[in-house]
């Protein structure tokens, strides 16, 4: 990273707000939550001015357990002021070939699919249109065939997150290697209005799901309206490691806590 | 369930996918379930039974519990009839009583009934050979292991833990 020229920030993990999305369930401190990705201190650094910043530091989700889950995990997260998600693609496609080639291990050339095409590729229809069923096929009949390092893109704006939308498709893309999802980019949202209602939006949908809401950090909403155009990108580092190595699970590459 | 993994996409709800056993006909079926869904528990009791005797085609059990006999076949029994010894205590799982599985304990103690000669001083790492035990299983031994000898097997692995002395 700092050959590339990326500057490492310590982000705090003890957080006032540890998240957007409806479907992350931080763990509770006794005052605020432990962070579930170092997304909120990293955009509030590239506020203050600086064009390209990453942070490699644990994270934590409660109810997620399994092979490629644990409830504190390692993140790596960059942003890069000035561009949009394709310069992330390049950028991170160069980091796994680069580290490819350290450990010896051969890999296929990145294919690209848009999000409806992988589904034609691997189902031959069409992505279902209730939600909950076209992620139900996504994990069962997609994911297991996204073996050669894939780029996923064009989501549809339901599951944009912090992404900018264009019609009705994110600016977001995911990278898979060997079935398993490491990492998920934006072209980051510079709206603060409509980063609002997307807060509220999930609150709300957590509400009803009988779930605490996300606190919404006007801190992270400030600094979406004053930082540049820019990319970003979380990857599991765990889940990297795991696949370097031949592993099977994150399990066997961390130490058990 | 036979096999399950939890899984989550990017954004969205997490699910787990499952591969469930049919405890009669022995298929196995996958089925994905999202976080939340609930399904029915089947109506099935476990009971201690003693291994007594078999028929060839029948291996007969005592219930621990009510004292009755009770005939498992071959089919369900899948293979462990191979480590029974008289007297032994296994879980039978029965489902309308009717026996469904059975489960060995996790470590039993089998005499080797046939092997060939040990070799003496012969301690090389991970060098095996094959020993039948009492009840007809074959587990790897290593080779300085007699025939006659009693040993510890892990039933979950088939697999040999080490030598008894007695």
């Amino acid at each position: 990273m700092g050959e590339n020229g990326y500057l490492e920030i310590e982000v705090p993990i003890l957080v006032q707000s540890a998240g957007l999305e409806e479907h992350l369930h931080p763990i509770k401190a006794s005052s605020g939550y432990l962070h579930t990705s170092p997304e909120f201190a990293l955009k509030r650094v590239l506020a203050m001015g600086l064009p390209k910043i990453y942070s490699i530091v644990p994270c934590f989700r409660d109810e997620e357990l399994g092979c490629h889950h644990g409830q504190e995990f390692t993140m790596l997260e960059w942003y890069r002021a000035g561009v949009g998600y394709r310069e992330i693609m390049v950028e991170v496609a160069d980091l796994l070939y680069r580290l490819c080639s350290v450990v010896g291990v051969d890999t296929e050339p990145v294919e690209k699919l848009t999000w409806a095409d992988a589904y034609k590729k691997h189902t031959n229809s069409l992505a279902p249109l209730d939600e909950i069923e076209a992620m139900r096929v996504w994990v069962n009949d997609i994911e297991p065939k996204l073996q050669a390092p894939t780029i996923i893109t064009d989501y549809p704006s339901e599951q944009a997150a912090f992404s900018v939308v264009r019609g009705d498709i994110a600016e977001r893309f995911e990278l898979y290697w060997r079935g398993v999802e490491l990492a998920n980019a934006f072209t980051e949202l510079l709206d603060p209005v409509e980063l609002r209602a997307r807060w509220e939006k999930s609150g709300e949908s957590r509400r009803l799901a009988g779930r605490e809401p996300h606190p919404i950090d006007e801190r992270v909403i400030d600094a979406v309206a004053k930082h540049p155009r820019a990319g970003g990108i979380a990857l599991g580092v765990d889940r990297l490691v795991m696949l370097l190595l031949g592993a099977s699970s994150i399990h066997e590459v961390r130490l058990p806590g | 369930m036979v096999y399950f993994q939890f899984v989550k996409p990017g954004k969205g709800t997490a699910f787990t996918r499952t591969k469930l056993k049919n405890m009669i006909t022995g298929a196995v079926i996958e089925r994905t379930f999202r976080t939340g869904e609930t399904v029915g528990v089947a109506d099935v009791e476990e009971f201690t039974m003693q291994f007594q005797y078999d028929d060839g085609d029948m291996y007969f059990f005592m219930n621990m519990e009510t004292y009755e006999t009770v005939g498992i076949s071959t089919a369900v029994l899948d293979g462990v009839e191979k480590f029974l010894i008289d007297g032994l205590e296994v879980q039978v799982l029965l489902y309308k009583e009717r026996p469904v599985a059975v489960e060995l304990p996790n470590f039993i103690e089998a005499e080797i009934t046939y092997c060939e000669p040990g070799v003496k001083g012969n301690t090389a790492q991970g060098a095996t050979k094959p020993a039948t035990v009492a009840g007809g299983a074959i587990v790897q031994v290593p080779l300085f292991v007699d025939q006659g000898e009693v040993i510890k097997i892990d039933t979950r692995t088939k697999s040999y833990v080490s030598r008894v002395r007695k």
